[in-house]
């Protein structure tokens, strides 16, 4: 097993709005482990899996639209990259490059979803692990609000507002032009405050 | 466990003027579970898979499928294309003779008699017969 390195996080300059995000670091070790698991050692895969599923799950979850497609685009995305890792190169970044095979695989799921559940879509976004204030009223109509977004709009504000991630880099997930998720975004969060505004001013 | 704590990186904004109160929600709506149970049993599930030698007929590996069948498809395609081009070109080019040259055969035609035939019959007027 590799010797892990923890890289204290910088900290925050007072004023400023900070935002936190999981990040891949220790790039040495990991390229190791990517070589390792290249000559075929399953347990350096493992390695991987474990250090990427938490944010591979959050990109998934910010595509899809139920915590159980989140999780199998997850697995499918790990299995993908399993089988192609031979034509990943050890210098790139494992993650940027992981993150977008989840993309593709959520979105692939998504698709398969309209195609099959055209008439049945899921009343909200519900989780088996949201904690239980899911009776807020807030949260419902937020619930509902997102699953009426187009699903561009919807992945873009959760892996900006959620997950931290640039307008460049949802550009790449996403397959979208920076400028397009710039303005995806603000059409989603239009949406949302104008239902937010509602909420907070009732009839 | 150790990498059951995702390190983290504190990253100023953007810019962006998001909403607190949606930026909160919307955070508590995507969570990712917390339970470190749950992480452990979806990297085994994964490896499972990945040990069966499961494979998945997804999106890349379509293109690869596809591909053959979809390069012949073309290329039938294109023979039929291109036969049908041809022959449609001679039979343009066919038309634009005959409408030089005239038609082939049928039409109004200039008939010319034989020389020999009209004197013959002049003296057989002349002769009576």
């Amino acid at each position: 097993m590799t010797a892990i390195a923890l890289r204290p996080a910088p900290a925050p300059r007072a004023g400023t709005f900070i935002r936190l995000v999981t990040t891949p670091d220790r790039p040495d070790d990991e390229k190791a482990l990517v070589l390792s698991a290249q000559r075929g050692e399953l347990e350096a895969f493992s390695e991987l899996v474990r250090r990427h599923q938490r944010r591979a799950y959050a990109v998934a979850r910010a595509i899809v639209v139920t915590h159980e497609d989140a999780e199998d685009a997850v697995q499918d995305a790990f299995l993908h990259a399993y089988r192609a890792l031979h034509r990943f190169l050890p210098d790139q970044a494992f993650g940027a490059w992981l993150h977008r095979i989840v993309s593709n695989a959520s979105l692939d799921i998504t698709r398969r979803r309209k195609v099959r559940d055209a008439e049945d879509l899921p009343e909200s976004v519900a989780s088996p692990f949201r904690d239980p204030a899911e009776s807020d009223e807030l949260r419902l109509r937020l619930r509902d609000a997102l699953a009426k977004l187009p699903v561009r709009q919807r992945s873009v504000i959760v892996l900006h507002d959620v997950e931290g991630f640039k307008h460049s880099e949802i550009g790449k997930l996403l397959g979208i032009p920076e400028g397009t998720a710039r303005s995806d975004l603000h059409y989603a969060r239009s949406a949302l405050r104008a239902l937010l505004q509602q909420l907070r001013s009732p009839q | 466990m150790i990498y059951d704590r995702p390190s983290l990186r504190l990253v100023p904004d953007d810019g962006d003027d998001g909403d607190a109160t949606l930026t909160n929600t919307l955070r508590a709506l995507y969570a990712a579970p917390e339970s470190a149970g749950y992480w452990s049993a979806l990297e085994r599930r994964i490896m499972d898979r990945i040990a069966r030698g499961e494979t998945l007929d997804a999106w890349w590996s379509v293109p690869t499928q596809w591909a053959r069948l979809g390069l012949m498809a073309a290329g039938f395609a294109l023979i039929v294309a291109a036969s049908l081009f041809l022959r449609s070109h001679a039979e343009q080019r066919q038309m634009a003779y005959d409408s030089v040259l005239g038609p082939a055969n049928g039409g109004p035609t200039l008939a010319i008699r034989d020389a020999q035939t009209e004197r013959q019959a002049t003296i057989n007027y002349i002769n009576g017969r």
